[in-house]
C-alpha cells in the first residue's frame, strides 16, 4: 500500500528534528551537525519561523447549518434512487400516469380537429352538396364516381 | 530514531469509501484495543483511545440505522474536515460543498467499513481523496484557488465572528478589518493553496492539523521515509514562497 520513493536522509532528519520525532541521541547528533553547517542552521531557523506562522492560522469552523445540508442531500439522493417508502412514492407514480394519459387524450383531440380525412368521415355527403362552380371545374375531367 | 512502522491492523476499507472492504463481517466492528486500560496510558493516548471507542460506538449505531448517531458523528468531525478541505481548496463555498460530499460518502460507505483501524484516519483518507479529485476537476475548469474572494481571515473565523457570513459584505473588508495579522493570514493561506497538492496535503495534515507521522502514513498511504522527506520539501517550498513575510 505504501508508496516508495527515494527519501533523502538530510530531509528526513530535518523534518523529524522540527517535529521532535528524533530520540535524544539522534537529536544531539543533528544539533552537532548544525554547529558545523551555518547554512543548515539558517534553513532550520527559517523553517521554524515559517512553521510558527502556519501554526498561527485560526481554526476554520463549518457553517451552523452544515448537518442540515447534508441531511437534505441524503434525502434528495434517496429520492432520486427510489429508495423511499411506497406510501411516499405511490402518489407520485399515480400522478405521473394521470399526466401522461391527459397529455395523450388532449393530443388526440387536437389532432382529430385538424384532420380533414376525419371530417370527411364525419360527414360523407359534404362533397355531394358542394357549390356548382367547383363541380363544373371538376366536371370537365368527367363525372366523379359516387361516394359509397 | 523513533520507529514509526505501519500498524498491520490498519487495513481499512476503501480510501474513497466507494468500493467494498477486503472481506470480513460487515456488522462486526473489531476493537483492537478492547482490553487496554486508559488509566495506564499518557493523557494524549488515553484521549485518543476514548475517542476511538466513542467512534466505534457511533458507527455501530449508524449501521443499525440510527440517524442521530450520524448527526453526532458529523458534529464531531465537521470542523476538522471542513478545515482540511478549506485549506486544500481555498474557497469557502467549494469547501462547504465538498465537505458535505465527504460525509455523504461516509454515510453511504459506512456499511462496508470494517472498523479495524482508527475511524478518523479512514475519514481523512476519504476527505483527502475527495480533495484531490475536486482539485483535478477544478483545474480542468481553470478554477483559480488563488483568487478566492473570501480567503481573508474574516471568512475563516467561527460563525459567531463572521465565519458563516460570506455575503458581499464579507468579501469587501473595511480598512479596520485589514489588519496586519489578517493580511498575513491571507498571504499564508494563499501560499499554501499555491503549493503542489501533495505538498499542500502534508502541510495541512502535519503543520495545521497537527497529526502524527503514523496517522499521515495511514491517510496518504506513503511510507515513513517518504512522508518525512516529502514533508521537508513541502516546507522548504512553502518557506521560499513565504520568504517576504518571514522578515
Amino acid at each position: 500500500m505504501a508508496e516508495q520513493e527515494t527519501p533523502r536522509a538530510d530531509d528526513e532528519l530535518m523534518s523529524a528534528y522540527l517535529d521532535h520525532e528524533l530520540d535524544s541521541a539522534s537529536s544531539e547528533a543533528f544539533e552537532k551537525m548544525l554547529e558545523d553547517s551555518p547554512e543548515a542552521k539558517e534553513e532550520l531557523a527559517e523553517l521554524q519561523a515559517m512553521l510558527k506562522l502556519v501554526g498561527s492560522l485560526p481554526e476554520v469552523e463549518a457553517p451552523p447549518d452544515f448537518y442540515d445540508k447534508i441531511a437534505r442531500k441524503i434525502r434528495r439522493r434517496k429520492f432520486l434512487e427510489g429508495d423511499l417508502p411506497v406510501f411516499l412514492t405511490l402518489p407520485f407514480q399515480v400522478l405521473s400516469v394521470l399526466v401522461v394519459l391527459t397529455i395523450a387524450v388532449v393530443y388526440t383531440m387536437i389532432h382529430l380537429d385538424h384532420d380533414p380525412a376525419a371530417k370527411l368521415e364525419k360527414d360523407p355527403n359534404a362533397e355531394k352538396v358542394a357549390p356548382e362552380g367547383e363541380a363544373g371545374v371538376e366536371g370537365e375531367a368527367g363525372p366523379r364516381a359516387p361516394i359509397p | 530514531m523513533v520507529s514509526d512502522a505501519a500498524d498491520p491492523e490498519e487495513r481499512e476499507g476503501p480510501a474513497d469509501g466507494a468500493g467494498p472492504p477486503p472481506g470480513g463481517e460487515p456488522g462486526e466492528l473489531a476493537d483492537p484495543e478492547a482490553n487496554v486500560d486508559p488509566s495506564t496510558l499518557d493523557p494524549e493516548s488515553a484521549r485518543r483511545l476514548e475517542q476511538d471507542r466513542r467512534d466505534r460506538r457511533l458507527i455501530r449505531r449508524i449501521k443499525a440505522g440510527d440517524e442521530r448517531a450520524f448527526q453526532e458523528l458529523v458534529a464531531t468531525y465537521q470542523n476538522r474536515i471542513f478545515g482540511l478541505v478549506y485549506r486544500m481548496i481555498n474557497n469557502r463555498q467549494e469547501a462547504e460543498d465538498l465537505a458535505q460530499d465527504v460525509f455523504l460518502t461516509v454515510y453511504r460507505a459506512i456499511g462496508t467499513y470494517r472498523g479495524e483501524g482508527r475511524f478518523y484516519t479512514w475519514l481523512y483518507r476519504v476527505a483527502s481523496n475527495h480533495c484531490k479529485n475536486r482539485i483535478k476537476y477544478l483545474k480542468g475548469r481553470h478554477f483559480n484557488t488563488r483568487l478566492d474572494v473570501d480567503d481573508h481571515a474574516e471568512a475563516q473565523m467561527p460563525s459567531g465572528q463572521g465565519g458563516a457570513l460570506h455575503s458581499l459584505q464579507s468579501q469587501v473588508p473595511g480598512p479596520e478589518q485589514m489588519t496586519e495579522g489578517n493580511r498575513l493570514q491571507r498571504a499564508i493561506q494563499r501560499e499554501i493553496a499555491a503549493l503542489d497538492e501533495e505538498h499542500r496535503l502534508l502541510i495541512v495534515l502535519r503543520d495545521i492539523e497537527g497529526m502524527t507521522y503514523q496517522d499521515i502514513m495511514r491517510i496518504t498511504g506513503l511510507a515513513e521515509g517518504t512522508v518525512k522527506s516529502r514533508l521537508h520539501r513541502a516546507r522548504v517550498a512553502l518557506k521560499e514562497r513565504m520568504r517576504p513575510h518571514l522578515k
